[in-house]
């Protein structure tokens, strides 16, 4: 902890002696960092909404306006050539920009799946609001960062706003447990995380990536530090044995909530998971990698085949994809390298943050309109009295157990060929059994929805809700999109 | 734009989904008349493309290619659609069957009538897209999407225990075809490309073992798809709880899928893995002809019946298939077919009278005969279709896989001919049965005979029967080329797969050498 301060202040004092306006103000600088920017501007002008009177009415307009800005900026940093700023702390490349996309549509899902959600607490929206555009500016910086330091400030900003969100419902029980467990074992998470780059500090001198040298890796400090980072990264994005609060968390914070952090907060950890462990972790590590991917995807897919209640189910359903995405973090490893990775991690992410989005968006809706946890029961034939819902909740699933012509299929395939490249190929096996297992549970959704009747006492909703059914479509487009013409997308990631 | 492209054949059937998921669900008319007509005009599409086919030459025709996209690593996925000698009558088969299909949902589906015909019209996109592709990820895609309209056609209209029968069908072939994505994935970044005709040609100089390998992987996904012995159990489940449209679909062409696959991907790809593992296949094929007729004596359901005997038939393709001599390799196209004609004729049948009665016991029956006597003689027709009746199709595909598998296992051949015996026992047992004998049940007594949109969807099906039976080589003669080029693939494997055993006998140093060396 005290060498990375000391680390900060150096790095700081450098940047002063380099003429810190230029830096700040040159236009690589503003370019790089202008959707980060955009979005702090945001925050700023939801606080003035909360205070200054009359404003307040224009919040949910300040509050796209920025997702749109910020969305322009980061547009702008796609095909633009890789700028390294401060001190080679932050990039911002293609990559990094495609991610800031991608959090900001999962934000903006969330959102608009959370819209008329909340009842007794419709009058903290304004709260609610900002803490996640906060949580969205931390998420941005997480994926830029390629600094240990860079990185934790990211996680903060995105971490506190959560631990916040989730406790959001404060007269439901479950929500303030939710969010009371999420902090604790967040909290636990970040120390963790600070121990590590502190004996990655000590070990190799520096804590930003460009600056280490390959020599030093092999120490025991940088294996311990790295360990440790990896522990904590794991704890984010709900990795084998760190997954124990995912289930909890997700069926007891609010429902655009779980949306947001479902795919949001995993979108940001895995952005930053791959050049941190390209750069700290030893090759020797592959297979441990690939051991606790196979474990982790274990772990999920049983966990989710006897779940009931449809969040619990998804998110043991996110515990396996958690896995099989670091199957590639696994890969990385060898002959592909982390560039092919990278690639494969963010249409995988893209694919899951529509297909994901979409199924939490929809249970939210269905839990805002029955009031009820929604189980596999109260599904039951949906697709009578709701055909569009039932449809695309049926495509989000499918899209989830990999089937083709959906955006889930082609990210499963980018990850499992990256692990057959790299000489895991009895790993990609097991994977492949274990993803046979997934299809089962997603299965047993459709059948609820498709092939058996309404039960009694748990009518399904009749009305329609324009907005949500309106988001899911647009989510269902991007599914079938990224399925049938990933060009576009997969074209301007090389 | 030209209308006889295989685009517009996939594809119309897919706008013809989409308009009928358009339409209010009360207008159950204009829903089936789209369907009708889509598939018509499918199956027209589809037949004239056939008939403009040169069956001499082995390369693909009216091939259409398109960038589709790039995957990380710089392979280029192409959507890239042909014909050949190996998937003509395929794609001939399903475009007939779909119409046929179709016209017999009026007796049986009256629930959800919308949803049927948009899955239905889906099912025929999948199926033609599975038989033309020429590029692997695109046939992959075609392949999984194919299960999905299946899978809910058993689920929403199955009979009682159709959730289990849908979810056992659904994980078996997703579990194969899984395992043979992994074999693509290889394939795909050993050799920068996903062009199947390419691969073809390039992937039979890969060492024996990495073949083998290949082979294997593909051949699990396409040997549950058939299904093959040990794998054949999820099929007696789904035919006996879909509903008749559903059934017809799965015996007429989805199983064809399996074989289709083993053909153009096991044995064409890697020849040398499958002479490799010809006998075992072979083996397997000959088991599963004499099982499956086994287990259809032991029925009392007479659906059950037919699809056990399903597994019986798809043992002659197979073993016919492995044979990999000349007529083996016809033998086992021309049984695809007639399998898809008569056991789909069988399973219309079967559905006609249980339209009417509501069982499908065969001690429920007797004596129908004398009150539906046209469907009996349909029924007849069917029967000895499927048991290979000279001058009827069965005959013509039974005996070139005999003669096939006679000139490379004699003893195979003969165990397979036994399947013939106990064929024509099973079938022509049910036929006594269900028709024949005295007219006892009062239920019975009443029934009505086949309508005539009954008797109009089967005449096709009668009329090539016949002709394949009488002419077979008007449709032998368009898989010609390609099976010409095919055998002299298998040629040049096995002269190849030989000249290594002679290199090997002559550097593994003999006795004699031993000794010699010794004395020295």
């Amino acid at each position: 902890m005290i060498a990375a301060m000391i680390q900060a202040s150096t790095t700081t004092a450098d940047i002063m002696k380099a003429g810190l306006m230029e830096e700040i103000f040159s236009e690589r600088t503003l370019q790089a960092t202008g959707p980060f920017m955009a979005l702090s501007f945001g925050i700023l002008l939801l606080v003035l909404a909360e205070i200054v009177p009359g404003l307040q009415l224009l919040r949910k307009l300040i509050f796209i306006a920025t997702l749109g800005v910020a969305g322009w900026c980061a547009w702008k940093t796609i095909g633009a050539p890789e700028a390294w700023v401060f001190e080679d702390t932050y990039v911002a490349n293609s990559t990094t920009g495609w991610w800031t996309m991608l959090f900001l549509a999962a934000t903006f899902i969330a959102w608009l799946f959370g819209q008329r959600y909340y009842k007794a607490e419709s009058a903290l929206e304004g709260e609610h609001d900002l803490l996640m555009m906060s949580a969205c500016a931390g998420m941005v910086l997480m994926a830029g960062s390629r600094d240990l330091l860079v990185f934790f400030v990211g996680l903060e900003l995105l971490s506190v706003p959560l631990y916040t969100l989730s406790a959001f419902q404060r007269s439901r029980r479950e929500s303030v447990e939710a969010g009371l467990k999420y902090f604790v074992l967040g909290a636990f998470a970040a120390a963790t995380y600070l121990f590590g780059s502190a004996l990655v500090y000590a070990g190799t001198g520096t804590l930003t990536f460009k600056a280490i040298n390959p020599a030093d890796l092999g120490g025991p400090l940088v294996i311990a530090g790295a360990a440790l980072i990896a522990a904590s990264l794991f704890f984010k994005v709900s990795v084998f044995p760190f997954h124990m609060w995912v289930p909890d968390v997700y069926q007891g914070a609010p429902a655009p909530v779980t949306t947001f952090m479902a795919t949001g907060t995993k979108a940001a950890a895995f952005a930053f998971l791959v050049p941190a462990a390209a750069a700290l972790l030893p090759y020797e590590s592959k297979h441990l990698a690939a051991v606790i991917a196979l474990v982790t995807m274990a772990v999920g897919n049983f966990g989710a085949l006897v779940q009931t209640d449809l969040k619990r189910l998804l998110a043991y359903s996110g515990v396996a994809h958690a896995g099989t995405l670091l199957l590639a973090i696994a890969a990385l490893q060898g002959e592909p390298g982390p560039d092919a990775a990278m690639r494969a991690v963010l249409f995988y992410m893209a694919a899951y943050v529509f297909t994901a989005g979409g199924a939490f968006g929809l249970v939210t809706m269905l839990e805002s309109q029955t009031g009820r946890a929604v189980t596999i029961d109260s599904i039951k034939g949906l697709a009578a009295k709701r055909p569009g819902i039932a449809a695309a909740l049926a495509l989000f699933m499918l899209s989830l157990g990999g089937i083709p012509a959906t955006g889930g299929f082609l990210g499963k395939y980018l990850v499992f060929s990256l692990a057959v490249r790299s000489d895991l190929l009895v790993v990609a096996l097991i994977g492949i059994v274990l993803s046979v297992v997934a299809l089962a549970y997603y299965l047993r959704v459709i059948v609820a929805l498709y092939m058996q009747p309404e039960m009694d006492g748990k009518p399904v909703p009749t009305q329609a809700r324009a907005l949500s059914g309106l988001v899911a479509f647009a989510c269902a487009v991007m599914v079938l999109a990224l399925g049938l013409v990933p060009a576009w997308f997969l074209d301007s990631l090389r | 734009m030209n209308f006889l492209s295989l685009t517009v054949l996939i594809f119309l059937p897919l706008v013809g989904a989409l308009l009928v998921a358009a339409t209010p669900s009360k207008a159950v008319g204009l829903q089936r008349g789209i369907t009708l007509l889509t598939m018509f005009a499918t199956g027209v599409i589809g037949i004239m493309l056939c008939l403009d086919f040169n069956g001499a030459s082995a390369a693909a025709q009216h091939v259409e290619q398109r960038p589709w996209f790039t995957l990380p690593g710089g392979i280029p996925v192409a959507y890239k659609l042909g014909l050949d000698g190996l998937s003509v009558l395929m794609v001939a088969l399903t475009a007939l069957l779909g119409p046929i299909v179709m016209l017999s949902t009026w007796g049986h589906i009256h629930e959800r009538v919308k949803e049927f015909m948009v899955w239905l019209l889906v099912m025929q996109t999948g199926m033609l897209g599975v038989f033309l592709s020429l590029d692997l990820v695109l046939f992959y895609t075609f392949w999984e999407v194919s299960l999905v309209p299946l899978y809910f056609i058993l689920g929403i209209w199955g009979g009682s225990n159709r959730l289990y029968a849908t979810i056992k069908f659904f994980l078996y072939t997703v579990f194969g075809s899984l395992v043979m994505l992994i074999a693509v994935i290889w394939l795909m970044y050993r050799f920068g490309t996903t062009d199947i005709v390419q691969l073809t040609n390039v992937a039979a100089n890969l060492p024996g073992d990495v073949q083998l390998w290949l082979f294997a992987a593909f051949a699990l996904a396409f040997s549950i798809k058939v299904p093959l012995m040990p794998f054949h159990t999820w099929l007696a489940d789904a035919h006996t709880e879909a509903p008749t449209s559903g059934s017809v679909i799965l015996a007429g062409v989805l199983l064809k899928m399996g074989t289709y696959g083993l053909l153009r991907f096991c044995i064409a790809m890697f020849p040398a893995a499958a002479i490799e593992a010809a006998p075992l296949m072979m083996a397997l094929g000959a088991i599963g002809i004499v099982y499956g007729a086994f287990l259809a004596m032991a029925q009392t359901d007479i659906k059950r019946l037919v699809a056990c005997s399903s597994v019986s038939h798809l043992g002659y393709v197979v073993l016919g298939l492995f044979a990999m001599t000349a007529a083996g390799l016809r033998g086992g196209l021309l049984q695809m077919v007639n399998h898809g004609l008569s056991t789909g004729m069988l399973f219309l049948l079967i559905g006609m009278i249980y339209e009417r009665r509501h069982t499908r016991a065969l001690d429920q029956y007797g004596g129908i005969a004398s009150v539906m006597p046209v469907y009996a003689l349909f029924f007849v027709i069917a029967v000895l279709s499927s048991v290979g009746l000279p001058g009827l199709n069965g005959f013509v595909g039974e005996y070139l896989v005999l003669l096939g598998t006679y000139e490379r296992a004699p003893i195979l051949a003969a165990i397979a001919v036994t399947g013939v015996i106990f064929g024509a026992v099973y079938l022509l047992m049910a036929t006594r049965k269900l028709l024949f004998g005295p007219l006892v049940l009062q239920a019975n007594k009443t029934l009505t005979d086949l309508r005539a949109r009954e008797v109009v969807l089967m005449l096709p099906i009668v009329v090539l029967m016949v002709w394949m039976g009488v002419a077979p080589n008007t449709f032998l003669a368009r898989t010609e080329g390609s099976l010409v080029d095919l055998t002299q693939r298998l040629d040049r494997a096995r002269a190849v797969r030989t000249a290594e055993l002679i290199r090997e006998n002559e550097t593994r140093p003999t006795v004699a050498d031993a000794e010699e060396s010794q004395n020295r």
